[in-house]
């Protein structure tokens, strides 16, 4: 096994510490570190979003992969900048006005990142404005919208109108997910995507950015 | 007969007269029905079949600028949600439980209105609830991230914190259990729209066991245990009928398969709910309200269901909608022939 192989495996498994301490030895191995995020970082994430959605993870397991990955993100970042590699793209997330619940979207701002996306998040009970103003100030390649509730999710039609009404429709891609929401719906208020889950919401931004 | 018979018979998987319902409605959807009623009591004009005494969310001190603290120290903020609300912040910051002291499970306040409610709709089967009844209260006081990677990080302290909920509500079970009640509805929500949030083999580590120990102490007393559990959790129902559960809601139809289940499960377990308040209540004409409640009536027709609405009514569902399904359980042939006897 290299250091990234055993790399990968420790994010897979949660382990902070050993995570942190093999970024250390691959970087002081001299591996390149868009190697150490691609191979290491971004794989492990990738098979903990494989086995979320096969049903062998569940949301503590997510959570503590995340957290390593994001340990060993933070010591490798500064080599990353270093070496001008850039992130797969920009991400802006937010729960949609009216709802404060935070878990779903935060795992999807977890896989998002561990699949090697800059993300910004907005938190929650975000109104389309701040959506719109932050689209012209960060210029992600897309906007994720999360509702948990059925009360609140007419509100993710109200941000892409505003976003058609700012004129930026057309320079980002708008995806939307939480409890009540379908590939329907997603269709309906005109959306570019919809995932079920945070594992899919990784894979498939991915996708509609390819 | 009377409206708590008939839930009884329900509950050991006869086959009732009528299919019985307990319908909820959020604080918006409750105004709304109540302008409508206008001077008739919400209570009397839905006829519902099971009594709650205690109290679901437990009681709260208004600190103002719309936060609401509760008996364990909790705050929350109601600015969005005026039912419930969000936790504001963490209260066990450490994965300790050095320096928390819990609240007095016997605060009268749980207890006061129990023989008032039953001198009033004595009719009724008369549930004692006790809400947030273990995971989620373990979670609103550490954060549900926090909780979630503690089952990993500190195994001893959920174990801990777990088991202090536990004798928490043991404590009040048994004072409860002194009262002429009929049954204790736990509230405790595991799942997600797929799958539950911890996991079968988590929850089968640290929640069974535990809910094990509550579950028994109703049964000790000669009584129903009823579980609230949002989400898709079926995977659960034979662990939970074999440590004694005997009747689960919300029964969400998005989740889970309705039909197949209570046939499946008919005679071993009751459900209560199954009215989808995800699509059908807020986005469905009042057609489909009316044949989905019917379905669900035909589907319970033989027992082991109690109808419901899967969620509390929300704001977002128009009048005539609640109207709907209140006016087809309402107009079974059999209840009104039963109400006349009565």
């Amino acid at each position: 096994m290299t250091t990234i192989d055993d790399l990968r495996q420790c994010v897979i498994e949660g382990e902070e510490e050993r995570t942190e301490s093999l970024v250390k030895q691959a970087m002081a191995e001299g591996k390149p570190p868009e190697r150490i995020l691609r191979e290491g970082l971004i794989a492990a994430m990738t098979e903990v979003g494989r086995l979320f959605e096969a049903g062998e993870y569940y949301v503590p397991e997510m959570l503590i992969a995340a957290r390593a990955m994001k340990s060993g993100l933070t010591l490798l970042r500064p080599q990353l900048a270093a070496a001008n590699v850039q992130a797969v793209g920009k991400v802006v997330i937010g729960t949609v006005q009216g709802d404060l619940h935070d878990i779903g979207k935060n795992l999807v701002g977890m896989m998002l990142e561990g699949a090697g996306f800059e993300v910004i998040d907005l938190g929650t009970d975000v109104s389309p404005q701040k959506f719109v103003e932050a689209v012209q100030t960060h210029h992600p390649d897309l906007i994720g919208c999360s509702a948990l509730l059925t009360t609140t999710m007419p509100k993710m039609k109200v941000v892409v109108e505003a976003l058609k009404e700012a004129g930026l429709r057309g320079q980002v891609k708008v995806m939307i997910g939480g409890a009540p929401v379908t590939e329907k719906y997603g269709a309906d208020i005109g959306a570019d995507m919809y995932a079920s889950d945070a594992a899919s919401a990784a894979t498939r931004a991915k996708q509609l950015l390819i | 007969m009377t409206k708590r018979e008939i839930i009884r018979m329900v509950l050991e998987g006869k086959k009732p007269p009528y299919v019985p319902w307990s319908c909820g409605f959020t604080q918006e959807a409750k105004a709304k029905l109540q302008a409508h009623y206008g001077a008739i009591e919400l209570e009397d004009a839905l006829q519902n079949h099971l009594l709650k005494l205690g109290s679901d969310i437990g009681f709260f001190t208004d600190l103002g600028n719309e936060c609401f603290q509760d008996v364990f120290g909790v705050v929350w903020d109601r600015s969005i949600d005026k039912d419930i609300g969000t936790p504001k912040e963490v209260t066990l910051k450490e994965p300790t439980l050095k320096g928390y002291v819990f609240p007095d499970p016997l605060d009268s306040r749980f207890f006061a209105d129990i023989p008032s409610k039953i001198e009033r709709y004595g009719d009724r089967f008369r549930v004692f609830q006790i809400g947030f009844s273990l995971y989620e209260r373990a979670w609103t006081l550490r954060g549900m991230q926090n909780l979630l990677m503690d089952f990993y990080d500190h195994p001893d302290f959920v174990c801990e914190l777990l088991n202090t909920i536990a004798d928490y509500n043991i404590a009040q079970v048994k004072e409860a259990l002194k009262y002429d009640i009929d049954a204790v509805y736990f509230g405790d929500d595991w799942g997600q729209q797929r799958g539950l949030q911890m996991g079968p083999k988590l929850w089968r580590k640290f929640i069974y066991p535990v809910l094990k120990r509550m579950y028994g102490v109703v049964h000790e007393g000669g009584k129903y245990v009823f579980i609230h559990s949002c989400g898709d959790v079926d995977e659960l129902f034979d662990d939970l009928i074999g440590i004694g559960l005997n009747c689960f809601n919300p029964f969400q139809p998005e989740v889970m398969d309705v039909a197949a289940l209570m046939k499946q499960y008919r005679g071993r377990l009751t459900f209560h709910g199954g009215l989808s308040t995800q699509r059908t209540l807020p986005y469905g004409a009042v057609d489909d309200v009316c044949r989905e409640t019917e379905r669900l009536l035909e589907m319970g027709r033989d027992g082991g269901y109690i109808f419901a609405p899967a969620h509390d009514v929300e704001g977002d569902v128009l009048l005539e909608n609640m109207l709907a399904f209140i006016d087809v359980i309402q107009h079974q042939p059999s209840y009104r022939n039963e109400r006349r006897q009565v």
